[in-house]
């Protein structure tokens, strides 16, 4: 939203709204991420790298749904599809964590590229039902197709990395999801992908070309989601169809985005905080974890549709208001 | 048109046609268009033009026909790539991305085309775009909180924004008073430089003849006939299935001194009764915004109140404080001796206010005859044919199309169907609001006698209108509206007559 005003409006003068400000922010923040399992204890280690994943999901389907406008239930299938991937080539061809993510990243973008063409025929629901779809395909494919070791699924046969070195993988793989949604929703591409997103034949009756806007996005929510769904797999050190294909990886993302605040740039972040917290305070009643998500989620959708950050937006706004009336 | 027949032409479209399943919208229509012209496309509601456009722009694959642009066949390209190669569309009903500025709006086509234009160069012609458009101070307004007539505005600024080398504007001059018209007309003038061409769908005449070099009249998804503008408007076949009685051109230019053909309206004999309604000293808003500042007036059983007034003046929130969809900040409203002012608007609809809005908000999804039993819910089957058949009596063409859906039929009978919708409910107050919005001359005739015949019938009426004559000629009493307030009233005669009349819409204000 800022892309065009923030170089006249006079709120420059806010330091924290500088870009170098903020990129200095953003270093600090992943620096200390980086350290943080050195001090931690290895309960807020295994959380933090939860948060860690949740966050990056999240962002993703933001991207999609809230900035693209692209509601998907397709989560789980490149979540699964980087589990698969990243243990096949772990154990197949030796590969090290760092390389077979990079693979899963990979795969994700081949599988997002040729599902484009027929997923992108369709629109609004009738698109997220065709996501919903791809993830059931994948599921069955790899239940059915002997190499993947059927229901029973896959283990990874050598030793696992730590979790303080999973959750430095989980840090970086936020520094990189946190690059590209600055650059989606901070650069021309995002003016281009919200016009699709608000109306995708006008859209085009201006030029611009909704499905290459469209696949654009879909590749790097694709990557990001199959490189998340590697490096849980190597957490939990074996995987199984349901699991890494389960519908709760799609359906997560969506509550967590909503919670925050669909297409805001912090909704994920928030939103993820906001979730993982609940599931940790409630991880003894799963019953009242779910039910209090639910509530959220309705008194959410009814009072503010716009998530907590929308809340907070709102406040911040009605306190600048008061001090900029006073010198006009 | 011989003058330039030697070069190329910019546009070339031969044998267009589209069919939809056995409805044929288009039918071997042939376009030339030559660099710095400019051609206007007239014709009734329902002719196709609007098609037309859709075929032109790429939104619209045609069944049969080839396009030439610049030389280039175009007929494969979808949309994207022929705006790309500069051809700018704007949508009837305006199509802005909701929930962007007006600035970020107009950015889309910029960086579309071209995603490393320098920010300050990009700054600068939205800047200048916006001037010209009379948009520069929404620069920072989300589309969305866009009223109607100021989105179709944001509709020409963004297709310049692509700076096209052909632009096609559907109907951007609907719902202008004459002032309005004037700087639109400037508008256009100004970017016919000698190498932009402009195709231009038109209801409002006087935008046609002084724009409009060459003219093409379809009927029926056919041309009926083409050729130099002032040719054509003379043609006796044009007026018949076009102009009506506007024709002779007279009405638009200068409302004021066109006859008044109807009868003065005998006032009707309740001038001692209680009113049906009064607002006494209302005012309301959106936001922070006050849009109607302490104001008053009444309306009696079975008269017909005219409500005239330049765009933005209030005219339209007045009908939704009315009809209760808007929220009063002050004042009170008395419908039939009870005090409303409180009430929802499914209530104050329950007792007997209907309202006609503006922009037909038609059910798309619903039928004709479902459109209309919609508002006559909780009524005896009996009762309710009986209704169905009055509308169907006030405009046959609806019976025709009982089945079609509630927007696959014409603008015209869209709008007819609208009204037909207001009246279901059997009101005792109908507000018109907007009713000949982007209508054909003969189809604003046909919809003003119906309203003339519920007048003599007895009906209420609080006709809101941009079209003075129009509302004048049925009107008993006018209220003319300035900035939220009432700046003259009178009966319909002595408004009509009156200086101040003649200063607002001919945008001699203050």
């Amino acid at each position: 939203m800022t892309v065009l005003t923030s170089q006249s409006t006079p709120q420059r003068t806010i330091s924290i709204r500088s870009p170098a400000i903020r990129i200095v922010i953003a270093c600090i923040a992943f620096a200390a991420l980086l350290a943080a399992p050195i001090v931690l204890p290895t309960y807020f280690v295994e959380i933090g790298f939860k948060l860690l994943i949740y966050i990056v999901l999240a962002e993703a389907w933001n991207l999609l749904a809230g900035y693209g406008g692209l509601v998907s239930l397709g989560t789980s299938s490149f979540f699964g599809l980087g589990a698969y991937v990243t243990v096949g080539l772990i154990n197949q061809a030796g590969a090290g964590p760092l390389q077979a993510l990079a693979a899963s990243a990979l795969a994700g973008t081949a599988v997002a590229i040729v599902m484009s063409r027929g997923l992108f025929r369709l629109r609004g629901l009738y698109f997220t039902v065709g996501t919903l779809a791809l993830a059931e395909a994948l599921r069955l494919f790899v239940i059915n197709v002997p190499w993947f070791g059927g229901a029973t699924g896959l283990f990874v046969t050598v030793d696992l990395p730590e979790i303080a070195a999973l959750f430095r993988y989980a840090t970086l793989l936020l520094a990189l999801a946190a690059l590209v949604m600055a650059l989606a929703t901070g650069s021309r591409f995002s003016v281009l992908l919200r016009a699709v997103r608000d109306d995708e034949d006008a859209a085009s009756q201006v030029g611009v070309r909704a499905f290459r806007i469209k696949l654009a996005a879909f590749i790097v929510a694709s990557a990001l989601i199959a490189s998340a769904g590697g490096l849980q797999a190597i957490k939990l050190g074996a995987i199984e169809p349901y699991g890494s294909f389960g519908l709760q990886w799609s359906v997560d993302p969506l509550a967590i985005v909503i919670i925050g605040g669909l297409g805001m740039r912090f909704g994920a972040m928030v939103g993820a905080v906001f979730f993982v917290a609940i599931g940790e305070l409630l991880a003894d009643y799963p019953e009242l974890h779910v039910a209090i998500t639910g509530v959220t989620l309705i008194l959410l959708i009814r009072f503010a549709p716009r998530g907590i950050c929308g809340l907070a937006e709102a406040a911040l706004r009605r306190r600048g208001a008061a001090p900029q009336e006073a010198h006009p | 048109m011989t003058a330039a027949a030697h070069s190329a032409p910019l546009l070339d479209a031969a044998g267009l046609g589209k069919r939809y399943g056995g409805v044929v919208a288009n039918d071997g229509i042939d376009i030339r268009l030559d660099k710095g012209r400019v051609l206007g496309v007239i014709g009734p509601n329902g002719a196709g033009k609007s098609t037309l456009i859709g075929l032109l722009g790429g939104a619209i694959a045609p069944s049969a026909g080839r396009i030439r642009f610049e030389g280039d066949d175009i007929t494969a390209l979808p949309a994207s790539e022929r705006a790309r190669r500069g051809i700018g569309r704007t949508y009837q009903i305006p199509r802005p991305f909701l929930d962007m500025t007006v600035a970020e709006n107009l950015a889309v086509g910029q960086f579309s085309l071209s995603p490393f234009i320098s920010a300050a160069t990009a700054t600068a012609e939205r800047r200048d775009i916006l001037e010209r458009c009379g948009l520069a101070d929404a620069t920072d307004v989300k589309a969305r909180d866009l009223p109607l007539l100021r989105r179709k505005r944001l509709e020409v600024a963004r297709a310049l924004a692509l700076k096209p080398k052909l632009l096609l504007l559907d109907e951007v001059g609907a719902g202008l008073i004459d002032s309005e018209v004037s700087e639109l007309i400037a508008l256009i003038r100004s970017l016919q430089d000698g190498e932009r061409s402009i195709i231009i769908i038109e209801h409002v005449i006087r935008i046609v003849k002084e724009c409009c070099e060459d003219l093409v009249v379809i009927n029926f998804g056919k041309v009926l006939t083409k050729g130099p503008t002032a040719e054509v408007l003379a043609s006796d076949e044009v007026s018949a299935v076009y102009l009506g009685t506007s024709h002779g051109g007279a009405a638009n230019a200068s409302p004021i001194a066109a006859p008044s053909t109807t009868a003065d309206p005998a006032p009707s004999a309740s001038a001692t009764a209680a009113p049906l309604l009064a607002l006494e000293g209302v005012s309301a808003g959106y936001g922070q915004a006050r849009v109607i500042h302490d104001l008053s007036l009444s309306v009696m059983p079975g008269q017909v109140v005219g409500i005239l007034g330049t765009n933005g003046a209030g005219k339209t929130t007045l009908a939704h404080v009315i009809s209760r969809a808007l929220p009063v900040t002050a004042g009170r409203i008395r419908f039939a001796g009870d005090d409303i002012t409180a009430l929802p608007p499914h209530a104050a609809a329950a007792r007997g206010i209907a309202h006609c809005m503006e922009g037909r908000r038609i059910f798309a999804s619903l039928s004709v005859e479902e459109n209309l039993l919609v508002s006559a819910r909780n009524v005896a089957t009996a009762q309710c044919k009986e209704r169905l058949e009055r509308i169907y009596a006030l405009f046959p063409v609806l019976a025709e199309r009982r089945h079609a859906a509630g927007t696959s039929i014409s603008g015209g009978q869209q709008q007819a169907l609208a009204i037909g919708r207001a009246l279901m409910a059997k009101p005792r107050l109908v507000i018109f609001d907007e009713i000949s919005l982007g209508l054909a001359p003969v189809m604003m005739d046909r919809l003003y006698e119906a309203l003339a015949e519920l007048k003599r019938e007895g009906l209420t009426m609080l006709v809101v209108e941009q079209d003075v004559e129009r509302a004048l000629d049925v009107a008993d009493v006018a209220h003319i509206i300035n900035k939220g307030r009432i700046t003259l009233s009178g009966s319909a005669a002595v408004v009509r007559a009156d200086e101040r009349l003649r200063h607002l819409y001919f945008g001699i204000e203050d």
